[in-house]
């Protein structure tokens, strides 16, 4: 690996205890396992999601999901356009860009620590911030802000299943707390398909359910509007209609998450509003 | 209190001279006050510790990862901490995507500089087997939210989340020499010292403010941070260039970065006993 020169530098190599653990490890996970396996496919985790919260961006927001999915995102409205030349054909084509970025923790993930800085890294995060502004564009009403662009940048700090899911949720509520003009708020739902000949696919899989899984897909939807903005996935192939199936369910998991994600921007422009006129209070 | 909200934008020194005459600043503190700092412990359960601290509005988030790897040739008995300050572009609008920047790469060596000055963790403690096997502390500290004074939030943040991390017990097995690690036995990390920063910005060659806010050290002519330890010690002083300072106003620094120590001290005690119970 070559040498990342920004960074101080420990060991050359390092592994993570639960290597080691075989002989007494292994066994709880098992216990695991079976408690885990009478889950109801449909059922949603608990979702926690609060825009508003970062004094430096103009927009941001924070989603949870029950069981450990922690991103945070930030949104910023519309700027100049850095580059001219290259962007500026892109540009002559009407409306902005929306740039997004996605950063996973170090410690985000069970097991290793992930190396900053790796290509292995950088690769996996390019991948998911295209990913994340497939999801996004069809939302923004980009014809509305010409040769300017959008920034979004998601963070993840636990990643306990469904992380790209909750990753398009912030990220929608982030740009629409920015005050971004949007069509209306994208809600991702992921699903995953475990092992098995009868298996079924199950929302919003957990981290352990993910890694077993042998497909997964997440989806992207835009509710009131009822389009789908996002279709991302793949896995063992099988008949199509079981990916219908799997679809139908990841939009009827989009269309519950909803409210909750409205919620959340009502009550931060509500406290935007309370210390907007607190503080022309004072200065009056 | 009056904002002026045109004389803030266009000539930001002055707007700020004038609540310093009167031994204050814009957001109602006074010179030597601190912003409200809250912790928050033990929230991100796939770091071995973590924590979470505000200092106002600067918040930033510190995860330790423990991993195994075999000691350097020339410190066979000493473990690794490797500490690493990230300020993504998430926490402000000054910083870029990409590799860190000048501001991130001098945080993270002066949050090496107070570990290895204050030994807030001896390396040998990290040290299973002499030569052939050790801890490794990777100590991420990321900002969520940059309002100034990174220095001691990013201290804070690492020293409460270095007080959370259990590490499971490891074994040497003597018949086959290979290692055993159980998870279901974890130990808390031997915390030796307890190092807090505490930073003050220079204004005007003179005038000295405690926790500035990012305007602030915009503003400032220097800036100066006092790492204290445990009863009352000096541990180290940063300062990086800047406005020269008396040795009056230093012992001055001093004295209130000792007053800090006792106060943050007390926050951490709090917060981990209330997470005892396990």
């Amino acid at each position: 690996m070559p040498l990342d020169h920004r960074r101080l530098r420990g060991p050359e190599e390092s592994q993570p205890p639960e290597l080691w653990a075989a002989g007494t490890g292994a066994v709880p996970e098992k216990e695991e396992e079976e408690d885990a396996a009478p889950q109801d496919p449909c059922a949603l985790r608990p979702l926690f999601a609060r825009a508003g919260l970062l004094s430096q961006a103009e927009g941001s927001a924070y989603v949870e999901l029950g069981g450990g999915t922690k991103v945070l995102c930030a949104a910023w409205g519309p700027r100049e356009a850095a580059e001219p030349g290259a962007a500026a054909a892109a540009a002559a084509a009407g409306g902005g860009r929306l740039l997004c970025e996605f950063y996973r923790a170090p410690f985000a993930g069970r097991g290793a620590r992930r190396r900053p800085g790796s290509a292995a890294e950088r690769d996996a995060e390019r991948e998911a911030a295209a990913a994340l502004r497939e999801a996004l564009e069809p939302a923004v009403r980009l014809a509305r802000y010409p040769r300017a662009r959008l920034a979004v940048s998601a963070l993840l700090l636990q990643d306990g299943g469904s992380a790209l899911a909750a990753a398009i949720s912030a990220a929608a509520l982030a740009l629409a707390d920015a005050g971004v003009e949007m069509y209306d708020l994208v809600v991702g739902c992921a699903l995953c398909r475990l092992p098995g000949p009868a298996a079924a696919w199950m929302l919003q899989p957990g981290e352990p359910e993910e890694r077993r899984a042998v497909a997964r897909l997440t989806v992207a939807l835009l509710p009131a509007l009822n389009q789908v903005s996002a279709v991302l996935g793949g896995g063992q192939g099988s008949p199509p209609d079981d990916w219908a199936q799997a679809l139908r369910l990841g939009l009827d998991g989009c269309h519950r998450l909803y409210p909750v994600l409205r919620q959340s921007l009502l009550r931060a422009s509500r406290r935007r509003d309370a210390t907007a006129a607190a503080a022309t209070t004072t200065t009056a | 209190r009056r904002r002026f909200p045109r004389l803030r934008t266009v000539e930001p020194l002055e707007y700020y001279r004038r609540f310093l005459k009167e031994n204050c600043r814009p957001d109602g503190r006074e010179l030597g006050e601190f912003r409200a700092t809250t912790v928050n412990i033990g929230s991100i359960t796939t770091a071995d510790g973590s924590a979470l601290v505000k200092l106002g509005n600067t918040t930033v988030i510190c995860g330790v990862k423990a991993e195994l790897a075999a000691p350097a040739v020339d410190a066979a008995n000493k473990g690794y901490i490797v500490p690493n300050v990230e300020l993504p572009s998430l926490c402000s609008t000054r910083f870029r995507s990409g590799p860190p920047g000048e501001e991130a790469q001098a945080a993270s060596q002066f949050i090496a500089d107070v570990i290895e000055n204050s030994q807030i963790i001896a390396k040998e403690d990290l040290c299973v087997a002499n030569g052939k096997l050790a801890w490794v502390l990777y100590c991420d500290i990321i900002c969520l939210d940059y309002d100034g004074n990174i220095l001691d939030a990013s201290a804070f943040a690492l020293l409460a989340a270095l007080k959370n991390v259990q590490l499971p017990s490891v074994t040497i097995n003597e018949e086959t020499g290979l290692s055993e690690v159980n998870l279901k036995q974890k130990n808390p990390l031997i915390i030796r010292k307890h190092p807090v920063a505490t930073s003050f910005a220079i204004f005007d060659d003179t005038l000295l403010i405690v926790d500035p806010t990012a305007e602030e050290e915009d503003l400032a002519t220097g800036t100066v941070t006092i790492v204290t330890d445990d009863e009352g010690r000096l541990c180290s002083v940063h300062k990086p260039g800047g406005s020269p300072l008396t040795g009056a106003k230093l012992q001055d620094c001093i004295t209130r970065a000792v007053t800090r120590h006792k106060e943050v001290k007390k926050l951490i005690d709090k917060v981990i006993k209330s997470i005892k119970p396990k």
